[in-house]
């Protein structure tokens, strides 16, 4: 073997191996969604607890994440454990809250599965009809999106949240301050080339 | 008791191939073969205890013993027996334990089957597929472990994943995993080969079998994947370059070219360097399907369970044992310069030759369109994905090379051909092929590539015939005897060429297939009310009624469709099924196939009283799913040949 094919096969090999060595941090289920960047459809609506209405704009002024779940959904489960320690986090920061959006579910069987898997404390939108869901785009659950206070949709994840997904997903984009990243980023410049 | 039962096995069986490694390689080193026969017993020893495992497993999914962890998580009380036996492998830590399982037992074989023949490179041998079991167990044990309890146990599991409850489920993967890890055996020889100096034919000659075998495994597991995209998740299509199904192509692609080079070997002594490049990357590419399905780095329909924790393990040993392979390779491979050069342009050798380079672009093609977008993601923000168009540009030309060469290549001599020669063979095929042209436009066939395939075919068609018939024609002129009987005695005297011959057709079948359902498809979206009728194609679709069915674990929405064409009438039921435990629905396609087409009709969402269903006329798609069972039938009469080579194989040693 000549010693340029030498150099060239390892090289490759190597290249290959530290790509993915980098890539390792992505994230899988961070898939494009139109509506990132986009303003968040506002909504309201009657809350599990019976007081009163839920709405998107008691929040405004902080980051928001808005979590779509439903007591018959099994990934929903697997995500719960780091939803509590999410709302601990949320009651830390007095930048950051949480708000669930029980869709496509019963009252009863939304209580029986917080009774069941234990309450985050923090508050939920019930949609029985999913006409929030329809409006955010949710095809599937859980699937949770990060609103900027601007109001801006900043970020959608599909599938349950994961164990350190807050440091390492939300933390840098909480750090942004939104106004100069507003400016920066147009709509549609992130995540839509594919 | 079963789960820690296999526990343990596990546990025992990754002390074991440890000795393994220690035992082959200081009996080597210190010239004790004693030594070296416990590492072989080592070696069955640890597919005896993996075997347990496996079992410990499936009857705790037998028993529904939701105590444990990953029973609960991937079975149900309800779930059908059939998928509790096979849901072993229908999640993350069992699957792998499946492909640990289905290497130690290839260890097994391997050492007990080329034990005399292969002294020299044994210990290597077992010392090499020692380590590769050592890793995996370790992965199996410590990082995704399936005897893991649950404490308390739940009533009931959470099922598994409705889109597994198929009978794809039962077959795709441990033939995909078959291929894959058999892989493993001729690259472990390939190595020692390397290691211990001897790269003549001995190596080739043993894995000859071993290669095909896999070969077969992987075609055959890349088609059952096919097969069940296609019904199951009601696109209409059974192919869609996605990054896993890219994996499982790439070790395919070097791995056919490995078959026909390795002839090239054989016969001429040549490529010897090449061949163990392309056995060792068509291992490497099984590795890294591996690595892309379980570590969730890319974005994946198949990226079921992902964890970078175990990415990362997954990804240190996959380093190792590439940078070990190549760099030995490359260190090594001086001693393999061999003087034999290619005598003409025109001969057996070139045709390889191109056949391979053909092999190697489309390889490089469909790995940069994997990790391309793996690329953007790492070094941008910004997410992109490869699809169709990318593929096609580049594919279908090289797969249309690859036809002129399967036309020529088994007909040209070695060493050198006379023009005078090629004349003969080839002037009445270039005939048919060129008939073709005219008959394809008949046909109605007027895209470019439709038609060139169609030429193609044809053309390598009847050269396999003519030469077929030209065998037949001297047999009967030399022996007598009916044709029928002169034609299996060909075969029977060259299983291995006519073997390959038959492949050739199956994949001549497969082409057709190709192109029809490629080029050919009719799609429609359609708003029907019960009692509407639409003409797609030559049929004439008719909705009855929308009604409710269930079974023991799901329950569905049921369309009545009546398709009517000239020649038939048949009633098509496709569903939407909800499965009890969760609520992911799944389309289950209704599709009635007949030799020209295939009528495929799924059921989609109400809208007011109207029901959407889309239905797709797929043109020649059961021309797909027959060339494959050529393929296999060509692959077990190759397979069944090699008398010649067993008895040369002694004479080596």
């Amino acid at each position: 073997m000549k010693t340029l094919w030498k150099i060239v096969l390892l090289g490759i090999v190597a290249a290959i191996l530290v790509l993915f060595a980098l890539g390792l941090n992505n994230d899988p289920r961070n898939i494009p969604s139109p509506l990132v960047n986009r303003p968040a459809t506002p909504f309201t609506a009657p809350a599990l607890d019976g007081r009163g209405d839920v709405s998107l704009s008691d929040y405004q002024g902080q980051w928001v994440l808005v979590n779509f779940w439903g007591s018959w959904c099994v990934s929903c489960i697997a995500e719960h454990p780091y939803l509590m320690v999410l709302a601990q986090i949320a009651q830390s920061r007095p930048d950051f809250s949480i708000v669930g959006v029980d869709f496509r579910d019963t009252q009863g069987g939304a209580e029986r599965f917080l009774q069941r898997h234990g309450d985050p404390g923090y508050r939920h939108a019930k949609d029985p009809k999913q006409k929030i869901a329809i409006d955010w785009g949710v095809y599937g659950a859980p699937e949770s999106f990060l609103v900027d206070p601007n109001g801006m949709i900043r970020l959608k994840h599909t599938g349950p949240l994961y164990d350190g997904w807050f440091e390492r997903v939300a933390l840098p984009l909480l750090q942004e301050t939104p106004e100069t990243k507003e400016q920066a980023a147009p709509i549609g410049v992130k995540g839509e080339k594919g | 008791m079963w789960i820690e039962i296999g526990h343990f096995a596990t546990l025992m069986a990754l002390l074991l191939s440890f000795y393994q490694i220690i035992a082959s390689l200081y009996g080597a080193h210190a010239a004790r073969p004693a030594w070296v026969r416990s590492s072989r017993q080592a070696a069955i020893g640890s597919s005896l205890l993996l075997t347990i495992a496996v079992a410990g497993l499936i009857i705790s999914f037998m028993t529904h013993d939701f105590s444990v962890r990953y029973v609960a998580s991937h079975a149900s009380l309800n779930l059908p027996v059939f998928y509790l036996a096979t849901a072993m492998w229908g999640g993350h830590e069992g699957s792998l334990l499946l492909w640990a399982w289905l290497l130690s037992v290839f260890i097994a074989v391997a050492a007990w089957r080329h034990w005399k023949t292969h002294a020299l490179s044994m210990p290597w041998i077992l010392a090499i597929l020692g380590a590769l079991l050592a890793g995996f167990l370790i992965l199996v044990l410590f990082l995704s472990t399936p005897f893991e309890r649950l404490i308390p146990p739940p009533m009931d599991g959470r099922e598994l994943n409705p889109l597994l409850q198929d009978p794809g489920m039962v077959f795709h993967p441990p033939f995909l995993y078959m291929g894959y890890v058999g892989f493993a055996i001729p690259y472990a020889f390939a190595m020692s080969a390397l290691i211990v100096g001897k790269t003549g034919e001995e190596w080739i000659l043993a894995t000859r079998r071993w290669t095909l075998f896999s070969w077969a495994m992987l075609t055959t597991g890349i088609i059952f994947g096919a097969y069940w995209a296609y019904y199951e998740l009601g696109w209409g299509g059974y192919w869609a370059w996605d990054p896993v199904e890219n994996a499982s192509f790439m070790p395919w692609l070097t791995g056919t070219a490995f078959l026909h080079s390795v002839m090239v070997q054989e016969r001429r002594q040549m490529f010897k360097i090449w061949n163990l490049f392309l056995i060792i990357t068509t291992f490497a590419l099984s590795l890294l399907g591996t690595f892309l399905v379980r570590s969730g780095v890319l974005s994946s329909v198949h990226a079921f369970a992902t964890d970078p924790g175990r990415g990362v393990f997954i990804l240190v040993f996959m380093s190792v044992v590439l940078l070990f392979s190549f760099g030995v390779l490359v260190f090594q491979s001086d001693h393999l310069k061999t003087k034999i050069t290619i005598e003409s342009p025109f001969s057996r050798e070139t045709a390889y030759l191109f056949n391979n380079l053909f092999l190697v672009v489309a390889t490089i093609t469909v790995l940069l369109g994997t990790l391309y977008p793996l690329a953007v993601e790492t070094f941008s923000d910004a997410k992109v994905s490869v699809g169709a168009p990318y593929y096609n540009k580049v594919f279908i030309p090289i797969m249309l090379g690859m036809l002129v060469l399967m036309a020529i290549g088994p007909l040209i001599p070695w060493r050198r051909a006379s023009i005078a020669q090629l004349k003969k063979s080839l002037l009445l095929p270039l005939g048919i092929g060129a008939a073709g042209l005219p008959l394809g436009l008949v046909l109605g066939i007027d895209h470019p590539y439709g038609l060139a395939t169609l030429v193609l075919i044809l053309f390598v068609g009847s050269t396999h015939l003519l030469d077929v018939v030209r065998g037949v024609r001297s047999r009967i002129t030399r022996d007598g005897g009916s044709m029928g009987s002169a034609l299996w005695r060909l075969i029977g005297r060259n299983k291995r060429r006519y073997g390959g011959f038959v492949v050739h057709f199956g994949v001549l079948v497969m082409a057709a297939g190709f192109i029809g359902s490629g080029l050919f498809q009719e799609e429609q979206n359609l708003l029907l009310q019960p009692g509407d009728s639409v003409k797609i194609g030559s049929w004439e679709i008719t909705l009855e009624g929308v009604g409710e069915t269930s079974k023991r674990n799901w329950t569905a929405l049921e369309a009545t469709i009546r398709a009517k064409s000239d020649s038939e009438e048949v009633i098509l039921r496709p569903q939407k099924r909800v499965y009890s435990v969760n609520s992911q629905p799944t389309t289950e396609a209704a599709i009635h196939t007949n030799w020209k087409e295939d009528l495929y009709v799924v059921l989609g969402d109400p809208v007011g009283e109207t029901w959407s269903i889309r239905v797709y006329v797929n043109p020649l798609v059961v021309w797909v799913w027959g060339g494959s069972l050529l393929m296999a039938l060509g692959v077990i009469i190759s397979l069944m040949g090699g008398g010649g080579v067993l008895r040369r194989e002694k004479k080596v040693s």
